[in-house]
């Protein structure tokens, strides 16, 4: 359950906004921080709090990346999935590697609950190519060998 | 100006504003659609509706719903390079589709199964894998199977933005993209049977109906919808002499493309094991027609023994015009205590508002959608007629401003301010809404609301006022006629909208508005000065609040005769029964709460379902040369065999008879497709 000082700010801010709806996409991130993910309790949460449908809710949270309708680990690595990134040489086997070294499969999480691979259409910074974000800190120009060091270095940090 | 243009040769002149798909339409050139639909408006989603404009303001391959005819317009629907790219558009919908037209519910009449072989494309391409997905449990009235999908849009459309519900929707993203519910449950949306009729393929199909035949087995017809007193148009299935399945048909005037749920799925009824479909004097089962001679003897005898007054007759607006006319006819000429009318137990203010309606300030439906102002009075459309409430919202959705007079907890799905009066207090506030003065001080509590009523109602182009008959009594109803009276006088453009709880409501009052409220007939069953009652399709409990007097009323009786199609508490206790066809074997014609008369087509020639007659033999066979259950009258017929006489010959002669006994209907003579308005002569 959502704390009550936390349903209260929301409802602040609802009164505040021109149009309610204009600040459910913030509400969703923020009802899924508290929870980790965005489970069906975060989702009927969030739709009573905004005083609309849980369908309607759901159509959103299925429309974005950014919304996780399934348990994640600790960090959420979402590989640019775009075609910048592809045009790099040595994408796939980079992508090969990123699941091999965490030993899971694109969607799925590592079993000590760590790590979570999902692609994800274009982060936009082409420049860096080929790039992925962990809980939005953007990486870019990756080889196998600095991915191995990310990890490592999130690793130890746990 | 109409922008003349030409399509595939044809000169067409059309309306402003009319997309060019529309405007082919008109010129009976059909061009392809699956998201397209005219209700719902145009999205441009699906392709498939693409022409080539060979000349004019735009060229090249456009999609005919999102572009609007112009002048100088040139467009080719048969251009090689158009017809190509639709088949292409075709083929590519079908990747995922599952290709199961054999044991789906939508083939034989699936506009995807169509355009697919239409396109060319019945041997499938594509080797890759499919997508698929989990159906979901929508209630037991729709299945639902969505690896049909072919994302055309068209039922979230209609769901959320058309009917303003938001159960049911779209999610997902590309690839992942589902229609359905956020979990597994029953559509909340009251009109959600129409996404069955609108479902270009077999995503949604009727549940009911399931393994009853294809669409080519029915028998359809279309017919007027009889359970409320908006006199929707329908399609009806009807197969092995039941009706297996109710659709919306298409009504300008009425109903435009769709019908609610209530009126889609209210016929199991007809089909019922219990209905009544043999004649029966006290225990004993026997033909209808000696039944009806039956209750002639006791009838005589009674009126010889107590007088003609001691008889009377109950009806209601569920019956045929015919039927009406028939019985209220034989009550006159039999000198009967009178003809007494269920449909005003259940709306008290009907005689009104059959009075208060005219030529002038009357509105279709349909009308209802294009009104900037709606003041409703004492009535519940959602609850008494939903349909109106689906026209109210697309008046709503276009910018009209709705308010509420009403005393009850309203839920409506549209957005309106209510101000909350008791029924008794209506008259006063609608007397006092005066077009040229401000809100007088006789509004009192309400002085506020009503002066914003006031104020849009005079900045309105077009008001509507609809006025409930169930909860408030005549004197409103009046009331009501009275203020669009006054502002029409100001020049304002103001209609009259009542809703009436039976399909001929109107009717029987048209017919004569000096029948009886069943009270009446209640208290002289119970003081015994009525011995002798025949009940024509009429439900005195229905609407009967005090039902220790009703027991005791007809305990007093000495005669209960009654004609029925359906099993009402009355046929159970009835010493004769006189069973009738329904309106699905009989037709008949229904005058609608805006005093349009409609004919509703039988759907099947009648006798009792082989479901029944069958009763599980393979073939389900009774031997004879006549249909089982077949020697049914119609309901006007067994006036006449009461009467020991014989019936006009068939539905041709009843008209004339009818339009001869009673003047006012000689309109229905020249009933059109879309009926005809009969007012009460002056």
């Amino acid at each position: 359950m959502l704390p009550e000082t936390y349903i209260n700010e929301v409802e602040k801010r609802l009164r505040r906004a021109v149009h309610p709806r204009e600040i459910i996409i913030d509400v969703m991130l923020e009802v899924q921080q508290f929870y980790g993910w965005f489970s069906d309790e975060a989702l009927e949460q969030t739709a009573r709090l905004l005083n609309m449908s849980p369908l309607e809710i759901e159509e959103l949270a299925t429309f974005y990346n950014y919304i996780y309708r399934q348990p994640v680990g600790k960090y959420v690595i979402h590989v640019c999935d775009s075609v910048i990134c592809w045009m790099i040489g040595g994408y796939e086997s980079f992508v090969e590697h990123i699941q091999e070294k965490l030993g899971i499969r694109m969607g799925q999480t590592t079993d000590d609950g760590m790590f979570t691979l999902l692609p994800v259409c274009c982060l936009g910074y082409c420049d860096l190519a080929p790039a992925l974000m962990i809980n939005r800190t953007i990486y870019g120009r990756l080889t196998a060998e600095k991915f191995d060091q990310i990890i490592e270095d999130l690793r130890r940090e746990k | 100006m109409m922008p003349n243009l030409i399509i595939d040769n044809k000169k067409i002149r059309v309306a402003k504003g009319t997309r060019v798909i529309d405007a082919a339409e008109s010129a009976g050139i059909y061009i392809p659609r699956f998201c397209y639909f005219a209700e719902l408006g145009a999205v441009g989603a699906c392709r498939v509706c693409a022409v080539k404009f060979i000349d004019g303001p735009v060229e090249g391959i456009r999609m005919s719903c999102m572009v609007e005819a112009e002048d100088g317009m040139v467009v080719a629907t048969d251009d090689a390079e158009a017809v190509d790219f639709r088949r292409h558009v075709i083929e590519w919908m079908m990747m995922n589709h599952p290709h199961d037209c054999p044991v789906c519910d939508e083939g034989g009449h699936c506009l995807l199964q169509d355009l697919t072989v239409a396109g060319g494309h019945g041997i499938r391409r594509f080797a890759g894998k499919k997508r698929t997905y989990a159906d979901q449990y929508l209630g037991p009235l729709i299945s639902h199977e969505e690896n049909r999908c072919i994302q055309c849009y068209r039922c979230s459309r209609f769901y959320q933005e058309y009917c303003g519900y938001t159960d049911l929707g779209v999610m997902g993203i590309a690839q992942r993209i589902y229609f359905g519910r956020y979990k597994d449950g029953v559509l909340e949306n009251p009109f959600s049977g129409n996404l069955i009729d609108l479902c270009p393929t077999g995503v949604y199909t009727d549940k009911p109906s399931r393994y009853t035949g294809r669409r080519w087995d029915f028998e359809r017809t279309t017919g007027v919808c009889t359970t409320c007193g908006l006199g929707c148009s329908i399609m009806v299935s009807a197969r092995y002499r039941q009706v297996v399945r109710l659709e919306a048909a298409f009504s300008r005037a009425v109903n435009g493309a769709f019908i609610c749920d209530r009126g889609r799925y209210g016929f199991s009824w007809v089909n019922s094991e219990n209905r009544p479909r043999q004649g029966r004097v006290a225990a004993k089962a026997m033909a209808p027609q000696k039944a009806a001679a039956a209750a002639a003897g006791r009838l005589d005898s009674l009126a010889e023994q107590y007088g003609a007054g001691a008889i009377a007759v109950a009806g209601s607006g569920r019956s045929s015009l015919e039927t009406l006319a028939a019985w209220m006819d034989l009550c006159r000429r039999r000198s009967w205590r009178g003809f007494f009318f269920d449909d005003l137990a259940a709306a008290p203010a009907a005689p009104a508002a059959v009075s208060g309606l005219s030529p002038e300030n009357v509105v279709s439906m349909k009308a209802v959608e294009s009104a900037d102002m709606i003041l409703a009075v004492g009535a519940d459309p959602l609850g008494e007629a939903p349909m109106l409430a689906l026209a109210m919202r697309q008046a709503w959705r276009a910018g009209a401003k709705v308010f509420a007079i009403d005393s009850r907890d309203l839920e409506w799905p549209f957005e309106f301010q209510q101000v909350v009066a008791e029924p008794h207090e209506i008259v006063d506030l609608l007397s006092g809404i005066e077009p040229e003065n401000e809100i007088g001080g006789n509004a009192g509590k309400h002085a506020g609301k009503m002066a914003a009523i006031q104020d849009q109602i005079r900045h309105s182009r077009f008001p509507v006022i609809l006025c409930g008959t169930a909860i408030v009594d005549q004197s409103t109803a009046l009331a009501a006629a009275g203020l669009v009276k006054r502002l029409r006088k100001n020049k304002k453009d103001t209609r009259l909208f009542y809703t009436l709880p039976k399909a001929n409501t109107f009717g029987g009052l048209l017919l004569d508005h000096r029948v009886q409220p069943p009270d009446e007939l209640i208290h002289a069953m119970e003081s015994g000065e009525i011995k002798a009652l025949v009940a024509v399709e009429s439900d005195l409990w229905q609407n009967c609040t005090d039902r220790d007097l009703l027991e005791r009323a007809l305990n007093g009786l000495e005669f209960l005769c009654a004609a029925d199609c359906m099993a009402t508490e009355l046929v159970s206790r009835a010493d004769i029964v006189i069973p009738v066809s329904s309106v699905y074997e009989a037709g008949g014609i229904y005058v609608n709460q805006e005093a349009r008369a409609q004919w509703s087509a039988p759907a099947h020639a009648g006798g009792t379902p082989v479901r029944i007659t069958g009763a599980g033999g393979h073939p389900p066979r009774v031997i004879g040369s006549a249909i089982p259950g077949g020697d049914m009258p119609g309901a006007w017929q067994a006036a006449w065999q009461i009467a020991g006489l014989a019936p006009p010959a068939g539905p041709g002669e009843m008209l004339e008879w009818m339009t001869k006994t009673y003047p006012v209907t000689a309109p229905v003579k020249t009933m059109a497709a879309q009926g005809v308005r009969i007012f009460p002569l002056q």
